[in-house]
C-alpha cells in the first residue's frame, strides 16, 4: 500500500483527552484535484479490514483521490480507552472533525472541487457518516451509505447476556446479540471490552435518522441479501423527503459481509464521488 | 571471448572463425548446462535447496534437472538453511558431492555455523580422513531491486574462513568453466552466482577455458581487458561494469586493463602483481561494504608486491558500510560508473610528496 | 514462456479456505502486478486479491460461490521465462552513461 501512516495513534486533543485513534493518509500518484475522502469502517472491523483489503484503497488511489481512514477506539490499531466517553458516538464525530482538520480538509467552497470532503461509510460507519454530514454541510459535499440501516442493530445488542456469556459461557439467547459478539471475537485486533464499551455507548445515543437529516447529494448501497440493509429504502426516503438527491443501488446476490468488496460498489461510489 | 580462439600457431591459422566448440547462452543457461554435465559425469553428486527440485530453481539455474536426473538426485529442501548445509556435511562424509543452494546470499547466515564449524574444518578436524567435497551455490549481490536479505555480499565473510574455497564468475563462459570445476574439487567451495548477470548473454567456449589452455584447471584471476594505465579490480557483477568505465576511459585517452579477480580465496596474487607492475595504478572495484571488505586484501597484496613502483595509493571504490539497502537506493549504493571514474580520477591526479 | 500456478494465499488468522465471489479477470486477460483477480469471502470478511506477479491469465480455478482451501490453485499465470519465478526484477541492460570525463598528464616513466 502506498499510503503514508501517520505513524502513531492520532494524539490532537478534543475535550481534554485524547482519543487515540489511529489516522492514515494515502496520496494518489497523480491527483484528480478533487477533495479527499473520508472512509469510515463498520463495527469490529478496521481501515485495513474494510476498506485495504477489499480494495477500497487501491481503487480510489487510481481514480486520483487523497484518502483518509481511520480505525474507530478499540478497533485495528487505534488505542481502546478506558473511559466510556471515548465511544460515544457524538465524541466519535468531534474526533473525526478533529482529524478531518488536521488532514487538511477545509470547507466547502464555490467552484472549488478540491475543498470539503466526500464520505464513506459501512454499517455502523455509515450511520456516524449520516450523522456527520447532517451536522457538517458546510464541509460534507457528498456521501455514499453502504449496508445502512434506520435503525443501529446495536442498540438492540443484549450487553448483559453478552457479558454474562463472557463471563462464564451462559448461552446468548438472542441471535443477533450472538452473532455480533461473535463477529466482534474472531479479529484478534479487536479488544472485545472496548468494542463492548462502544455498544454502551450507542445504546446511550441510538441513532435516530430523522433527528438530522443531510442535506448533501447521497448514494446508499446495500447488497441484495443484505438483511441488515432491508431498511434502506426508508432511509432514502428521509433523506429525499427533506430535500437530499438520494441514489440507491443494490448488489445482486451479495450480503452485508461480502458486499463490501463488490466493484459494482466501488465503481458506484467513485463516480457518484467524482464530481 | 575475444582470445578464446588461440591455440598456439595450429588454431591461429584456422583464422578469427569462431571455433564449433562456442555457442551463445546466458549465464542462467550455462550454470545449468554445467550443473546438467557434472550429474551425468559423477553419479555421486546430488543437487538440492529451497525450490531447486520441482520448481528449478527461482532463478532457473536447476530448471528440468530432476526431470533429467530424477528426484533421488536433484530434489527439494525444506526452508532451513542449517538443514541444508547440516545435510550436505553429512553427504559429504559418506562419499557424495553435493551441490546445494542457498536461494539468496542473505540466507547463508542461518547456515553460518554449518559452513564455519563443520564444512569448513572437517578435513582438518579428521587430518584429511574426511574430506567435503561440497559446492554450495549462493546467489549473491545485488542489482535487482529484491528485498532485504536478498543483495549482499559476503565474500569477505567467506573467504576469512580457513578451509574455504570462494569463486565469482563474471560472465556466463566463466560461469560455465568455473562451476564445472568447483564441482569437481574434494574442498568445499563457495560460488558466488553474480544474479544480477543472470540474464546476460554472451559466447560461451565450451571446449577451453582459457586463452591456451590445455583443458587445465581454471585456477587464478583472468585479463578481461589489457590495458597499460590503470588496473582495475572486480569480481563477479562488478566486472561488467568494469568493462564498461574501461570503454569509456578510453574515450578520455586512458587505457585501462580490468583483471577478473574469478577466484576471491586463493586470490592470484601474482597475477595482480604482474598487472600493476606494467601499470602502475590500481583501482578495486567492490558491491561489499567498505570496511573490511575483500578491496583491503587486494589493496595489500598489490602494495606488497608493487610498492616500489605504483604511482599512487590503491583505491578503492565500493558500497557503503550500511546494510544493504532498499531496491529504490540500490544504484546509489553499488559503485556506479561516475563513482569508479572519479576513483580513477583520483588515482591519475595523485602526486607523491 | 513459462506457466506458473498460483495457490491461494494464506489469508491470516488460521483460515483455510475462501470462497470466491467474482473473478475481476478471464482467461486470455493481460494483467499487472498487484491488479485485482478476485474477490473471495472466508468467514471473517471478504477480500480482494491482487496479482502477484505480471503475466497472462491461462486457468482460473473455481466459479462464484466455490471453496478452495489455501494452497490449493488459483489462477496460472503465463509469464516470459526470464522472469519466471524470480524475485526482484530483470536488470535492463543500457548503454554506460557517464557524467564524469577523466583528465590526466600521463608521464610514461
Amino acid at each position: 500500500m502506498s499510503g503514508r501512516h501517520t505513524g502513531q495513534p492520532h494524539t490532537h486533543t478534543v475535550e481534554g483527552t485524547d482519543p487515540q485513534l489511529y489516522v492514515g493518509v494515502h496520496e494518489p500518484e497523480s491527483d484528480s484535484g478533487l477533495r479527499p475522502v473520508l472512509l469510515l469502517h463498520g463495527f469490529s472491523s478496521s481501515a485495513k479490514l474494510n476498506w485495504e483489503d477489499t480494495g477500497w484503497i487501491t481503487a480510489l488511489l487510481e481514480a486520483g483521490r487523497r484518502v483518509i481512514t481511520v480505525d474507530l477506539p478499540g478497533h485495528g490499531r487505534s488505542g481502546a480507552p478506558e473511559d466510556m466517553d471515548s465511544y460515544s458516538p457524538s465524541r466519535i464525530r468531534a474526533d473525526l472533525l478533529q482529524i478531518a482538520f488536521d488532514a487538511g480538509v477545509r470547507p466547502l467552497r464555490d467552484g472549488d472541487p478540491s475543498s470539503g470532503l466526500d464520505l464513506i461509510g459501512y454499517s455502523l460507519g455509515s450511520r456516524l457518516a449520516w450523522e456527520f454530514g447532517a451536522t457538517q454541510h458546510e464541509l460534507v459535499h457528498r456521501m455514499v451509505l453502504g449496508g445502512p440501516n434506520v435503525a443501529d442493530p446495536l442498540a438492540d445488542f443484549d450487553l448483559v447476556a453478552a457479558q454474562r456469556y463472557l463471563a462464564d459461557g451462559t448461552p446468548i439467547t438472542d441471535a443477533s446479540t450472538a452473532g455480533l459478539l461473535k463477529l466482534a471475537q474472531m479479529l484478534p485486533s479487536n479488544n472485545i471490552f472496548s468494542l463492548l464499551s462502544l455498544v454502551e455507548a450507542i445504546k446511550g445515543e441510538p441513532f435516530d435518522p430523522a433527528e438530522a437529516v443531510p442535506h448533501m447529494p447521497m448514494l446508499l448501497v446495500a447488497g441484495e441479501k443484505d438483511e441488515r440493509a432491508a431498511s434502506m429504502p426508508d432511509l432514502a426516503a428521509l433523506g429525499a423527503k427533506s430535500g437530499a438527491m438520494v441514489e440507491q443501488l443494490v448488489l445482486p446476490g451479495r450480503n452485508h459481509t461480502n458486499a463490501i468488496t463488490s466493484r459494482a460498489f466501488k465503481q458506484g461510489a467513485i463516480s457518484f464521488l467524482g464530481v | 571471448m575475444s582470445n578464446s580462439t588461440l591455440e598456439g600457431g595450429a588454431a591461429a591459422s584456422t583464422s578469427a572463425a569462431t571455433p564449433a566448440s562456442t555457442t551463445v547462452m546466458s549465464m542462467q543457461q550455462a550454470l545449468n548446462r554445467a550443473l546438467d554435465e557434472v550429474l551425468a559425469e559423477n553419479p555421486r553428486t546430488l543437487i538440492f535447496g529451497e525450490d531447486c527440485g520441482r520448481l528449478g530453481g527461482v532463478f532457473r539455474i536447476t530448471d528440468g534437472l530432476q526431470a533429467k536426473h530424477g528426484a533421488q538426485r536433484v530434489f527439494d529442501t525444506p526452508l532451513a538453511e542449517s538443514g541444508i548445509l547440516g545435510m550436505s556435511v553429512g553427504l559429504a562424509m559418506a562419499g557424495f558431492h553435493p551441490i546445494p543452494e542457498v536461494q539468496f546470499d542473505g540466507f547463508a547466515y542461518p547456515a553460518v555455523n554449518q559452513i564455519v564449524c563443520q564444512m569448513a574444518r572437517m578435513n582438518y578436524r579428521s587430518r584429511g580422513t574426511m574430506p567435503m567435497p561440497i559446492t554450495l551455490r549462493v546467489p549473491s549481490f545485488g542489482g535487482i531491486r529484491a528485498p532485504e536479505h536478498h543483495g549482499e555480499s559476503l565474500e569477505a565473510l567467506f573467504a576469512h574462513v580457513p578451509g574455504l574455497k570462494v569463486v565469482s564468475p563474471s560472465n556466463p563462459h566463466e560461469a560455465y568453466h568455473l562451476l564445472k570445476y568447483a564441482a569437481t574439487r574434494p574442498d568445499p567451495v563457495i560460488f558466488m552466482e553474480p544474479k544480477s548477470r543472470y540474464w546476460q548473454k554472451d559466447d560461451v567456449d565450451l571446449a577451453h577455458c582459457d586463452a591456451n589452455d590445455d583443458g587445465a584447471s581454471p585456477t587464478g584471476a583472468k585479463v578481461q581487458r589489457e590495458g597499460r594505465h590503470l588496473t582495475l579490480v572486480a569480481w563477479g557483477a562488478m566486472v561488467a561494469r568494469c568493462l564498461q568505465v574501461a570503454g569509456l576511459a578510453a574515450e578520455d585517452g586512458i587505457d585501462i586493463e580490468v583483471l577478473d579477480l574469478r577466484w576471491l580465496k586463493p586470490i592470484d596474487a601474482e597475477a595482480l602483481a604482474a598487472s600493476v607492475r606494467k601499470t602502475r595504478r590500481a583501482v578495486v572495484v567492490h558491491e561489499a561494504p567498505l570496511t573490511s571488505g575483500l578491496g583491503a586484501e587486494v589493496a595489500q597484496l598489490i602494495t606488497q608486491s608493487c610498492f616500489d613502483t605504483l604511482k599512487a595509493p590503491v583505491e578503492r571504490v565500493t558500497g557503503f558500510d550500511v546494510p544493504y539497502p532498499s531496491g529504490d537506493l540500490e544504484d546509489e549504493y553499488i559503485p556506479n560508473i561516475d563513482r569508479i571514474l572519479f576513483g580513477i580520477q583520483r588515482v591519475l591526479e595523485y602526486k607523491r610528496g | 514462456m513459462a506457466e506458473i500456478s498460483f495457490p491461494l494465499p494464506d489469508l491470516g488468522e488460521g483460515l483455510i479456505e475462501a470462497t470466491v465471489l467474482e473473478w475481476l479477470v478471464a482467461p486470455g486477460d493481460q494483467v499487472e502486478r498487484n491488479q485485482p483477480l478476485v474477490e473471495v469471502e472466508t468467514t471473517k470478511s471478504a477480500v480482494e486479491l491482487p496479482s502477484p506477479q505480471a503475466g497472462k491469465v491461462v486457468r482460473i480455478h473455481g466459479g462464484p460461490g466455490d471453496k478452495i482451501n489455501v494452497g490449493e490453485p488459483l489462477i496460472v499465470l503465463e509469464v516470459p521465462d526470464n522472469t519466471a519465478g524470480i524475485v526482484g526484477t530483470v536488470p535492463k541492460e543500457e548503454a554506460p552513461k557517464r557524467r564524469v570525463r577523466l583528465s590526466a598528464v600521463l608521464d610514461e616513466d
